[in-house]
Protein backbone atom coordinates (compact mmCIF):
# COMPACT_ATOMS: atom_id res chain seq x y z
CA UNK A 1 0.00 0.00 0.00
CA UNK A 2 1.25 3.46 -0.80
CA UNK A 3 1.90 5.70 2.14
CA UNK A 4 -0.06 8.95 1.98
CA UNK A 5 2.07 12.07 1.48
CA UNK A 6 3.56 13.36 4.71
CA UNK A 7 2.91 17.07 5.29
CA UNK A 8 5.30 17.37 8.21
CA UNK A 9 7.98 20.05 7.99
CA UNK A 10 10.09 22.23 10.23
CA UNK A 11 8.97 25.71 11.12
CA UNK A 12 12.36 27.09 10.05
CA UNK A 13 11.99 25.73 6.52
CA UNK A 14 8.50 27.20 6.19
CA UNK A 15 9.52 30.64 7.40
CA UNK A 16 12.63 30.57 5.20
CA UNK A 17 10.37 30.17 2.15
CA UNK A 18 8.16 33.16 2.98
CA UNK A 19 8.68 35.89 0.39
CA UNK A 20 8.60 39.63 1.00
CA UNK A 21 5.12 41.07 0.59
CA UNK A 22 3.43 37.92 1.87
CA UNK A 23 0.26 38.42 3.91
CA UNK A 24 0.52 36.32 7.08
CA UNK A 25 -2.41 35.41 9.35
CA UNK A 26 -2.31 34.09 12.90
CA UNK A 27 -5.07 32.04 14.50
CA UNK A 28 -6.21 31.84 18.09
CA UNK A 29 -7.56 34.76 20.07
CA UNK A 30 -6.13 37.13 22.69
CA UNK A 31 -4.24 35.02 25.20
CA UNK A 32 -5.52 31.72 23.84
CA UNK A 33 -3.90 29.24 21.47
CA UNK A 34 -1.58 31.71 19.76
CA UNK A 35 0.96 30.33 17.26
CA UNK A 36 3.91 31.65 19.25
CA UNK A 37 6.45 29.23 17.76
CA UNK A 38 5.57 30.54 14.31
CA UNK A 39 5.73 34.17 15.47
CA UNK A 40 9.06 33.52 17.23
CA UNK A 41 10.56 31.91 14.14
CA UNK A 42 9.49 34.90 12.05
CA UNK A 43 10.97 37.15 14.74
CA UNK A 44 14.34 35.35 14.38
CA UNK A 45 14.24 35.55 10.58
CA UNK A 46 15.14 38.63 8.53
CA UNK A 47 11.51 39.08 7.40
CA UNK A 48 10.30 42.68 7.62
CA UNK A 49 7.48 44.91 6.42
CA UNK A 50 4.94 42.15 6.88
CA UNK A 51 1.25 42.43 6.20
CA UNK A 52 -0.31 40.66 9.17
CA UNK A 53 -3.89 39.59 9.81
CA UNK A 54 -4.96 38.73 13.34
CA UNK A 55 -8.68 38.52 14.06
CA UNK A 56 -8.09 38.80 17.81
CA UNK A 57 -4.42 39.67 18.21
CA UNK A 58 -2.40 38.98 21.34
CA UNK A 59 1.22 38.25 22.22
CA UNK A 60 2.13 37.22 18.65
CA UNK A 61 1.19 40.67 17.35
CA UNK A 62 2.84 42.49 20.24
CA UNK A 63 6.10 40.56 19.79
CA UNK A 64 6.31 41.26 16.06
CA UNK A 65 5.32 44.92 16.47
CA UNK A 66 7.89 45.25 19.26
CA UNK A 67 10.55 44.00 16.83
CA UNK A 68 9.28 46.36 14.11
CA UNK A 69 8.42 43.56 11.69
CA UNK A 70 4.87 44.56 10.84
CA UNK A 71 4.17 47.15 8.19
CA UNK A 72 0.40 46.84 8.25
CA UNK A 73 -1.95 45.05 10.64
CA UNK A 74 -5.52 43.95 9.91
CA UNK A 75 -7.37 43.26 13.17
CA UNK A 76 -10.58 43.49 15.16
CA UNK A 77 -8.86 43.42 18.55
CA UNK A 78 -5.32 43.45 19.93
CA UNK A 79 -4.79 42.98 23.65
CA UNK A 80 -3.96 40.70 26.53
CA UNK A 81 -7.61 40.06 27.48
CA UNK A 82 -8.07 40.57 31.23
CA UNK A 83 -4.39 41.41 31.68
CA UNK A 84 -4.56 44.71 29.85
CA UNK A 85 -3.43 46.39 26.65
CA UNK A 86 -0.75 45.04 24.32
CA UNK A 87 2.08 47.45 25.15
CA UNK A 88 4.25 47.41 22.02
CA UNK A 89 1.21 47.61 19.76
CA UNK A 90 0.01 50.54 21.82
CA UNK A 91 3.38 52.32 21.74
CA UNK A 92 3.82 51.86 17.99
CA UNK A 93 0.37 53.27 17.27
CA UNK A 94 0.93 56.22 19.57
CA UNK A 95 4.19 56.97 17.72
CA UNK A 96 2.30 56.80 14.43
CA UNK A 97 4.64 53.98 13.42
CA UNK A 98 2.14 51.22 12.61
CA UNK A 99 -0.31 51.16 9.71
CA UNK A 100 -3.56 49.48 10.68
CA UNK A 101 -6.79 48.38 9.04
CA UNK A 102 -9.43 48.27 11.74
CA UNK A 103 -12.25 45.75 11.49
CA UNK A 104 -14.98 44.72 13.88
CA UNK A 105 -15.25 41.03 14.68
CA UNK A 106 -18.27 40.60 12.45
CA UNK A 107 -16.63 42.45 9.57
CA UNK A 108 -13.46 40.33 9.80
CA UNK A 109 -15.55 37.16 9.74
CA UNK A 110 -17.39 38.44 6.65
CA UNK A 111 -14.08 39.25 4.93
CA UNK A 112 -12.70 35.77 5.63
CA UNK A 113 -15.97 34.15 4.56
CA UNK A 114 -15.80 36.05 1.26
CA UNK A 115 -12.23 34.82 0.78
CA UNK A 116 -13.23 31.24 1.58
CA UNK A 117 -15.98 31.40 -1.03
CA UNK A 118 -13.69 33.17 -3.51
CA UNK A 119 -16.14 36.06 -3.68
CA UNK A 120 -15.05 39.69 -4.09
CA UNK A 121 -17.14 40.77 -1.09
CA UNK A 122 -20.01 39.84 1.20
CA UNK A 123 -22.70 42.18 2.52
CA UNK A 124 -22.92 43.04 6.19
CA UNK A 125 -25.03 45.18 8.44
CA UNK A 126 -22.44 45.01 11.24
CA UNK A 127 -20.55 48.27 11.57
CA UNK A 128 -23.09 50.60 9.93
CA UNK A 129 -22.97 54.11 11.33
CA UNK A 130 -19.72 53.54 13.25
CA UNK A 131 -16.27 55.04 12.81
CA UNK A 132 -14.89 51.73 11.53
CA UNK A 133 -16.24 52.99 8.19
CA UNK A 134 -14.50 56.35 8.54
CA UNK A 135 -10.83 55.47 8.99
CA UNK A 136 -8.26 56.40 6.34
CA UNK A 137 -7.59 52.75 5.55
CA UNK A 138 -11.14 51.43 5.74
CA UNK A 139 -11.77 48.73 3.12
CA UNK A 140 -15.55 48.88 3.60
CA UNK A 141 -17.93 50.36 1.04
CA UNK A 142 -21.53 51.30 1.81
CA UNK A 143 -24.13 50.46 -0.80
CA UNK A 144 -27.89 50.21 -1.19
CA UNK A 145 -28.99 46.60 -1.21
CA UNK A 146 -30.39 45.63 -4.65
CA UNK A 147 -32.87 43.29 -2.94
CA UNK A 148 -34.20 45.17 0.08
CA UNK A 149 -33.05 48.72 -0.64
CA UNK A 150 -31.55 49.10 2.83
CA UNK A 151 -28.09 50.49 3.33
CA UNK A 152 -25.48 47.76 3.80
CA UNK A 153 -21.71 47.41 3.81
CA UNK A 154 -19.69 45.60 1.15
CA UNK A 155 -16.92 43.79 3.01
CA UNK A 156 -14.08 43.01 0.59
CA UNK A 157 -12.54 39.56 0.69
CA UNK A 158 -9.44 39.19 2.87
CA UNK A 159 -7.36 36.18 1.81
CA UNK A 160 -4.14 35.50 3.73
CA UNK A 161 -1.27 34.09 1.67
CA UNK A 162 -0.32 31.91 4.60
CA UNK A 163 -2.05 31.17 7.91
CA UNK A 164 -0.42 29.78 11.04
CA UNK A 165 -2.84 27.98 13.36
CA UNK A 166 -1.83 26.26 16.58
CA UNK A 167 -3.80 23.08 17.33
CA UNK A 168 -3.81 20.47 20.07
CA UNK A 169 -3.12 17.49 17.86
CA UNK A 170 -2.66 16.73 14.19
CA UNK A 171 -1.74 13.76 12.03
CA UNK A 172 0.86 13.82 9.27
CA UNK A 173 -1.75 14.31 6.57
CA UNK A 174 -3.01 17.51 8.20
CA UNK A 175 -6.14 16.38 9.98
CA UNK A 176 -6.29 18.22 13.28
CA UNK A 177 -8.26 18.80 16.44
CA UNK A 178 -8.66 21.98 18.42
CA UNK A 179 -10.01 21.18 21.86
CA UNK A 180 -12.71 23.77 22.28
CA UNK A 181 -11.61 27.38 21.71
CA UNK A 182 -11.59 27.36 17.90
CA UNK A 183 -12.39 31.08 17.53
CA UNK A 184 -12.51 31.68 13.74
CA UNK A 185 -9.72 29.25 12.91
CA UNK A 186 -11.71 26.79 10.82
CA UNK A 187 -12.87 29.71 8.69
CA UNK A 188 -9.34 31.15 8.61
CA UNK A 189 -8.03 27.84 7.28
CA UNK A 190 -10.62 27.91 4.52
CA UNK A 191 -9.89 31.54 3.62
CA UNK A 192 -6.10 31.17 3.34
CA UNK A 193 -4.05 30.19 0.30
CA UNK A 194 -1.67 28.15 2.41
CA UNK A 195 -2.29 26.69 5.87
CA UNK A 196 0.41 25.69 8.33
CA UNK A 197 -0.62 23.93 11.51
CA UNK A 198 1.66 23.87 14.52
CA UNK A 199 0.55 21.09 16.84
CA UNK A 200 1.17 20.32 20.47
CA UNK A 201 1.29 16.69 19.39
CA UNK A 202 1.65 14.98 16.02
CA UNK A 203 0.02 11.55 16.06
CA UNK A 204 -0.17 8.68 13.58
CA UNK A 205 -3.91 8.91 13.46
CA UNK A 206 -6.48 11.00 15.26
CA UNK A 207 -9.24 9.23 17.14
CA UNK A 208 -12.01 8.34 14.70
CA UNK A 209 -14.58 9.45 17.25
CA UNK A 210 -13.82 13.00 18.26
CA UNK A 211 -17.19 13.89 19.69
CA UNK A 212 -17.41 16.55 22.33
CA UNK A 213 -16.40 20.16 22.09
CA UNK A 214 -13.42 19.74 19.81
CA UNK A 215 -13.21 21.28 16.35
CA UNK A 216 -11.96 19.10 13.52
CA UNK A 217 -9.89 20.60 10.71
CA UNK A 218 -9.71 18.40 7.63
CA UNK A 219 -6.46 17.71 5.76
CA UNK A 220 -8.26 19.16 2.72
CA UNK A 221 -7.59 22.60 4.16
CA UNK A 222 -4.05 21.97 5.39
CA UNK A 223 -0.73 22.15 3.57
CA UNK A 224 1.87 21.68 6.29
CA UNK A 225 2.11 20.28 9.81
CA UNK A 226 4.77 21.20 12.35
CA UNK A 227 5.21 19.37 15.64
CA UNK A 228 5.36 22.10 18.27
CA UNK A 229 4.96 21.03 21.90
CA UNK A 230 4.62 24.21 23.92
CA UNK A 231 4.14 26.10 20.64
CA UNK A 232 1.49 28.32 22.21
CA UNK A 233 4.22 29.94 24.33
CA UNK A 234 2.80 32.36 26.89
CA UNK A 235 -0.74 31.88 25.60
CA UNK A 236 -3.14 29.26 26.94
CA UNK A 237 -3.56 25.98 25.10
CA UNK A 238 -6.52 24.20 26.62
CA UNK A 239 -6.28 21.65 28.16
CA UNK A 240 -2.48 21.39 27.95
CA UNK A 241 -1.47 24.57 29.74
CA UNK A 242 -2.78 27.89 30.99
CA UNK A 243 -1.50 31.27 29.85
CA UNK A 244 1.65 32.38 31.70
CA UNK A 245 0.33 35.18 33.87
CA UNK A 246 3.57 36.05 35.72
CA UNK A 247 5.54 36.21 32.46
CA UNK A 248 2.94 38.40 30.79
CA UNK A 249 2.80 40.82 33.73
CA UNK A 250 6.61 41.07 33.73
CA UNK A 251 6.62 41.71 29.98
CA UNK A 252 4.21 44.59 30.43
CA UNK A 253 6.61 46.41 32.74
CA UNK A 254 9.36 46.77 30.10
CA UNK A 255 7.79 45.58 26.88
CA UNK A 256 10.41 46.91 24.49
CA UNK A 257 13.42 45.42 26.29
CA UNK A 258 15.37 42.58 24.70
CA UNK A 259 14.73 40.46 27.78
CA UNK A 260 10.95 40.94 27.55
CA UNK A 261 10.80 40.23 23.83
CA UNK A 262 12.99 37.17 24.33
CA UNK A 263 10.65 36.00 27.11
CA UNK A 264 7.78 35.75 24.58
CA UNK A 265 9.84 33.63 22.17
CA UNK A 266 9.43 29.89 21.82
CA UNK A 267 12.24 27.59 20.68
CA UNK A 268 11.54 24.78 18.28
CA UNK A 269 12.35 21.40 19.68
CA UNK B 1 -16.35 47.11 52.64
CA UNK B 2 -18.95 49.75 53.36
CA UNK B 3 -20.57 50.18 56.74
CA UNK B 4 -23.47 48.24 55.29
CA UNK B 5 -21.43 45.07 55.09
CA UNK B 6 -20.84 44.77 51.34
CA UNK B 7 -18.26 46.07 48.90
CA UNK B 8 -18.74 48.33 45.89
CA UNK B 9 -17.93 45.34 43.67
CA UNK B 10 -20.67 43.26 45.29
CA UNK B 11 -23.13 46.12 44.85
CA UNK B 12 -22.30 46.34 41.13
CA UNK B 13 -22.56 42.58 40.59
CA UNK B 14 -25.99 42.62 42.22
CA UNK B 15 -27.21 45.54 40.10
CA UNK B 16 -25.86 44.19 36.82
CA UNK B 17 -27.43 40.78 37.45
CA UNK B 18 -30.86 42.34 37.09
CA UNK B 19 -30.48 43.06 33.38
CA UNK B 20 -30.52 39.44 32.18
CA UNK B 21 -33.47 37.52 30.76
CA UNK B 22 -33.72 33.83 30.07
CA UNK B 23 -33.08 31.61 27.05
CA UNK B 24 -30.45 33.97 25.67
CA UNK B 25 -26.73 34.42 26.10
CA UNK B 26 -25.70 36.35 29.17
CA UNK B 27 -22.25 37.80 28.61
CA UNK B 28 -20.21 40.07 30.84
CA UNK B 29 -16.99 41.41 29.33
CA UNK B 30 -15.60 42.51 32.70
CA UNK B 31 -14.99 40.34 35.77
CA UNK B 32 -17.84 41.96 37.69
CA UNK B 33 -20.35 41.70 34.85
CA UNK B 34 -19.34 38.09 34.19
CA UNK B 35 -20.05 37.39 37.85
CA UNK B 36 -23.36 39.21 37.46
CA UNK B 37 -24.41 36.77 34.73
CA UNK B 38 -23.55 33.85 37.01
CA UNK B 39 -25.43 35.41 39.93
CA UNK B 40 -28.47 35.91 37.68
CA UNK B 41 -28.38 32.27 36.62
CA UNK B 42 -28.17 31.02 40.22
CA UNK B 43 -30.95 33.16 41.63
CA UNK B 44 -33.16 34.62 38.92
CA UNK B 45 -32.70 33.26 35.39
CA UNK B 46 -32.01 29.52 35.48
CA UNK B 47 -32.08 29.20 31.70
CA UNK B 48 -29.52 31.94 31.09
CA UNK B 49 -26.94 30.70 28.58
CA UNK B 50 -23.42 31.19 29.99
CA UNK B 51 -20.11 30.88 28.12
CA UNK B 52 -16.44 31.61 28.63
CA UNK B 53 -15.13 34.73 26.92
CA UNK B 54 -13.72 32.59 24.10
CA UNK B 55 -17.14 30.88 23.86
CA UNK B 56 -15.16 27.61 24.10
CA UNK B 57 -17.20 26.28 26.99
CA UNK B 58 -20.81 27.18 26.34
CA UNK B 59 -24.19 26.53 27.88
CA UNK B 60 -22.47 25.50 31.07
CA UNK B 61 -23.66 25.37 34.64
CA UNK B 62 -22.54 27.75 37.33
CA UNK B 63 -18.93 27.43 38.44
CA UNK B 64 -16.66 29.51 40.65
CA UNK B 65 -14.86 32.15 38.61
CA UNK B 66 -11.25 31.38 37.67
CA UNK B 67 -8.56 33.32 35.81
CA UNK B 68 -8.72 30.35 33.42
CA UNK B 69 -12.45 29.84 33.03
CA UNK B 70 -11.81 27.51 30.06
CA UNK B 71 -10.46 24.98 32.55
CA UNK B 72 -13.21 25.26 35.13
CA UNK B 73 -16.34 25.82 33.05
CA UNK B 74 -15.42 22.91 30.79
CA UNK B 75 -16.73 20.68 33.57
CA UNK B 76 -20.35 21.18 32.57
CA UNK B 77 -20.29 22.80 29.11
CA UNK B 78 -22.83 21.36 26.69
CA UNK B 79 -21.05 22.69 23.63
CA UNK B 80 -18.37 24.88 22.17
CA UNK B 81 -19.97 27.88 20.50
CA UNK B 82 -18.06 28.65 17.33
CA UNK B 83 -17.78 32.27 16.31
CA UNK B 84 -19.64 31.91 13.04
CA UNK B 85 -22.67 30.66 14.96
CA UNK B 86 -22.15 33.43 17.50
CA UNK B 87 -22.46 36.00 14.72
CA UNK B 88 -25.73 34.44 13.63
CA UNK B 89 -27.09 34.57 17.17
CA UNK B 90 -26.27 38.26 17.50
CA UNK B 91 -28.53 39.54 14.66
CA UNK B 92 -31.33 37.45 16.12
CA UNK B 93 -31.18 39.27 19.47
CA UNK B 94 -29.92 36.24 21.41
CA UNK B 95 -27.04 38.13 23.02
CA UNK B 96 -27.32 40.17 26.21
CA UNK B 97 -24.07 41.90 27.06
CA UNK B 98 -22.32 44.16 29.53
CA UNK B 99 -19.50 45.94 27.70
CA UNK B 100 -16.48 47.38 29.52
CA UNK B 101 -16.31 50.66 27.60
CA UNK B 102 -13.48 53.14 28.07
CA UNK B 103 -15.53 56.16 26.93
CA UNK B 104 -19.26 56.69 26.92
CA UNK B 105 -21.00 59.93 26.02
CA UNK B 106 -24.20 61.66 26.98
CA UNK B 107 -26.02 60.22 23.96
CA UNK B 108 -24.88 56.70 24.74
CA UNK B 109 -22.22 56.25 22.07
CA UNK B 110 -19.28 54.11 23.22
CA UNK B 111 -15.59 53.66 22.49
CA UNK B 112 -12.95 51.00 23.20
CA UNK B 113 -10.74 51.70 20.18
CA UNK B 114 -8.61 54.86 20.55
CA UNK B 115 -8.39 58.03 22.64
CA UNK B 116 -7.50 61.03 20.51
CA UNK B 117 -7.13 60.96 16.73
CA UNK B 118 -7.34 57.51 15.12
CA UNK B 119 -4.38 58.26 12.83
CA UNK B 120 -2.00 58.68 15.78
CA UNK B 121 -3.91 58.17 19.00
CA UNK B 122 -3.01 59.53 22.40
CA UNK B 123 -3.97 56.13 23.74
CA UNK B 124 -4.35 53.06 21.57
CA UNK B 125 -6.87 50.74 23.22
CA UNK B 126 -7.93 47.31 21.94
CA UNK B 127 -9.82 48.17 18.73
CA UNK B 128 -13.55 48.25 18.02
CA UNK B 129 -13.88 44.50 18.62
CA UNK B 130 -17.54 43.41 18.71
CA UNK B 131 -19.33 46.64 19.54
CA UNK B 132 -20.10 47.63 15.90
CA UNK B 133 -21.63 44.14 15.55
CA UNK B 134 -23.53 43.97 18.84
CA UNK B 135 -24.99 47.34 17.82
CA UNK B 136 -26.78 45.60 14.95
CA UNK B 137 -28.22 42.69 16.87
CA UNK B 138 -28.57 43.24 20.57
CA UNK B 139 -31.73 44.78 21.88
CA UNK B 140 -29.66 47.08 24.06
CA UNK B 141 -26.03 47.56 25.04
CA UNK B 142 -25.20 47.81 28.73
CA UNK B 143 -21.95 49.34 29.92
CA UNK B 144 -19.77 48.76 32.94
CA UNK B 145 -17.37 51.71 33.33
CA UNK B 146 -14.87 51.03 36.09
CA UNK B 147 -13.60 54.54 36.77
CA UNK B 148 -16.14 57.33 36.56
CA UNK B 149 -14.25 60.43 35.43
CA UNK B 150 -14.34 63.29 32.96
CA UNK B 151 -12.22 61.10 30.70
CA UNK B 152 -14.66 58.18 30.69
CA UNK B 153 -18.00 60.05 30.77
CA UNK B 154 -17.52 62.50 27.90
CA UNK B 155 -19.56 64.90 25.78
CA UNK B 156 -18.63 62.98 22.61
CA UNK B 157 -16.60 59.80 22.26
CA UNK B 158 -13.37 60.10 20.26
CA UNK B 159 -14.19 57.09 18.08
CA UNK B 160 -17.69 55.71 17.61
CA UNK B 161 -17.64 51.94 18.12
CA UNK B 162 -21.35 51.92 18.83
CA UNK B 163 -23.63 54.91 18.44
CA UNK B 164 -26.38 55.79 20.88
CA UNK B 165 -29.22 58.26 20.45
CA UNK B 166 -27.52 60.28 17.73
CA UNK B 167 -29.23 62.00 14.80
CA UNK B 168 -28.23 59.42 12.23
CA UNK B 169 -30.03 56.75 14.21
CA UNK B 170 -33.14 57.33 12.13
CA UNK B 171 -31.28 56.99 8.84
CA UNK B 172 -31.47 53.21 9.01
CA UNK B 173 -34.36 50.91 8.26
CA UNK B 174 -33.24 48.31 10.79
CA UNK B 175 -33.30 49.39 14.45
CA UNK B 176 -29.87 49.42 16.06
CA UNK B 177 -29.41 48.51 19.72
CA UNK B 178 -30.52 51.07 22.29
CA UNK B 179 -27.98 52.27 24.83
CA UNK B 180 -29.08 50.44 27.97
CA UNK B 181 -27.95 50.66 31.56
CA UNK B 182 -24.58 52.16 32.51
CA UNK B 183 -22.95 51.39 35.85
CA UNK B 184 -19.85 53.03 37.29
CA UNK B 185 -18.16 53.21 40.66
CA UNK B 186 -20.44 56.17 41.46
CA UNK B 187 -23.89 55.22 40.26
CA UNK B 188 -26.31 53.70 37.80
CA UNK B 189 -27.32 55.61 34.69
CA UNK B 190 -29.95 55.22 31.99
CA UNK B 191 -31.20 56.78 28.77
CA UNK B 192 -34.78 57.85 29.07
CA UNK B 193 -36.14 58.89 25.73
CA UNK B 194 -35.37 58.35 22.09
CA UNK B 195 -33.05 61.33 22.18
CA UNK B 196 -31.15 60.40 25.33
CA UNK B 197 -29.50 62.05 27.15
CA UNK B 198 -27.93 60.00 29.93
CA UNK B 199 -29.76 60.40 33.23
CA UNK B 200 -29.14 59.28 36.78
CA UNK B 201 -31.03 56.18 37.88
CA UNK B 202 -29.39 55.88 41.30
CA UNK B 203 -26.28 56.88 43.18
CA UNK B 204 -24.29 54.39 45.20
CA UNK B 205 -24.38 54.66 49.02
CA UNK B 206 -22.40 57.69 50.19
CA UNK B 207 -22.16 59.31 46.73
CA UNK B 208 -23.74 62.73 46.19
CA UNK B 209 -24.77 64.51 43.01
CA UNK B 210 -21.98 67.09 43.16
CA UNK B 211 -19.36 64.34 43.17
CA UNK B 212 -20.89 62.66 40.14
CA UNK B 213 -21.30 65.93 38.26
CA UNK B 214 -17.74 67.02 38.97
CA UNK B 215 -16.44 63.69 37.64
CA UNK B 216 -18.61 63.76 34.49
CA UNK B 217 -17.60 65.50 31.26
CA UNK B 218 -21.13 66.71 30.47
CA UNK B 219 -23.94 68.33 32.45
CA UNK B 220 -26.72 66.14 33.77
CA UNK B 221 -29.25 69.04 33.87
CA UNK B 222 -30.93 67.36 36.80
CA UNK B 223 -32.81 69.53 39.27
CA UNK B 224 -33.72 66.86 41.77
CA UNK B 225 -32.56 67.46 45.32
CA UNK B 226 -32.40 63.81 46.21
CA UNK B 227 -31.62 60.68 44.24
CA UNK B 228 -32.46 57.03 44.75
CA UNK B 229 -29.69 55.01 46.35
CA UNK B 230 -28.54 51.93 44.44
CA UNK B 231 -30.26 48.94 46.02
CA UNK B 232 -28.00 46.98 48.34
CA UNK B 233 -27.31 43.34 47.52
CA UNK B 234 -29.46 40.93 49.49
CA UNK B 235 -27.89 38.57 52.01
CA UNK B 236 -28.77 35.73 49.63
CA UNK B 237 -26.92 37.49 46.79
CA UNK B 238 -23.90 38.13 48.99
CA UNK B 239 -23.82 34.48 49.98
CA UNK B 240 -23.87 33.35 46.34
CA UNK B 241 -21.20 35.88 45.32
CA UNK B 242 -18.82 35.03 48.17
CA UNK B 243 -19.35 31.29 48.48
CA UNK B 244 -20.56 30.01 45.12
CA UNK B 245 -19.44 32.10 42.15
CA UNK B 246 -16.36 33.92 43.46
CA UNK B 247 -14.85 32.16 46.45
CA UNK B 248 -11.34 33.11 45.22
CA UNK B 249 -12.25 36.82 45.33
CA UNK B 250 -11.37 37.68 41.71
CA UNK B 251 -13.81 40.59 41.97
CA UNK B 252 -11.05 42.38 43.91
CA UNK B 253 -9.14 42.68 40.59
CA UNK B 254 -11.70 45.31 39.56
CA UNK B 255 -11.54 47.19 42.84
CA UNK B 256 -9.35 50.10 43.89
CA UNK B 257 -6.89 47.63 45.48
CA UNK B 258 -6.08 45.90 42.16
CA UNK B 259 -2.34 45.54 41.58
CA UNK B 260 0.23 43.25 40.03
CA UNK B 261 0.84 41.74 43.47
CA UNK B 262 -2.87 40.97 43.84
CA UNK B 263 -2.93 39.32 40.39
CA UNK B 264 0.02 37.11 41.35
CA UNK B 265 -1.52 36.24 44.71
CA UNK B 266 -4.87 35.28 43.18
CA UNK B 267 -3.15 33.42 40.34
CA UNK B 268 -1.34 31.19 42.85
CA UNK B 269 -4.58 30.59 44.72
CA UNK B 270 -6.37 29.83 41.45
CA UNK B 271 -3.71 27.29 40.43
CA UNK B 272 -3.75 25.66 43.85
CA UNK B 273 -7.54 25.36 43.72
CA UNK B 274 -8.19 24.33 40.12
CA UNK B 275 -4.82 23.09 38.89
CA UNK B 276 -3.26 23.51 35.47
CA UNK B 277 -5.12 20.80 33.68
CA UNK B 278 -8.72 20.60 32.67
CA UNK B 279 -11.27 18.08 33.73
CA UNK B 280 -11.90 14.77 32.01
CA UNK B 281 -14.55 16.07 29.66
CA UNK B 282 -12.16 16.75 26.80
CA UNK B 283 -10.69 14.18 24.44
CA UNK B 284 -6.95 13.71 24.27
Amino acid sequence: MNRPPDKAATIESIVADIEPGTTIAFGGGGLQRKPMLAASTIARSPLKNLDVISFLGGPEVDLLVGLDRIHRLHFAFVGFDGLGLAPNFRAARERGALEIVEYSEGLMLAALEAAAKRLPFLPSRFGLGTDVLNTRTTPFIEFDCPVSGERLIAVPSLAPDIAFIHVNEADRQGNALIHSDAFADLLLAQASRRVVLTAERVVDSLPADHSGRSTFISRLWVDTVVEAPGGGGVSAVYPNYRFDLPRILNYQEQPASDASLESFMVNSR
Amino acid sequence: MTDDGFTLEELLISRMAREFEGNRLGVGASILSDLAARLAKVLYVPDLFLTTSSRAAADCGVHPKSLSDEWVLAGSARMSLDWEQMFRLIPQQRLQIWIGAVQIDRQGSSNISVIGPWEQPRVQLVGARGIPDDLWGCERLNYHIRHHSRRSFVERVDFVCGFGYTEERNAFRQRPARPGTVVSDLGVFAFDGEDGPMTIESLHPGVDFDTVQSRTGFAFDDERNAFPVTKAPSSEELDVIRNVIDPLGLRRLESAESSKALYLELWERDLATYGCRAGASVAG
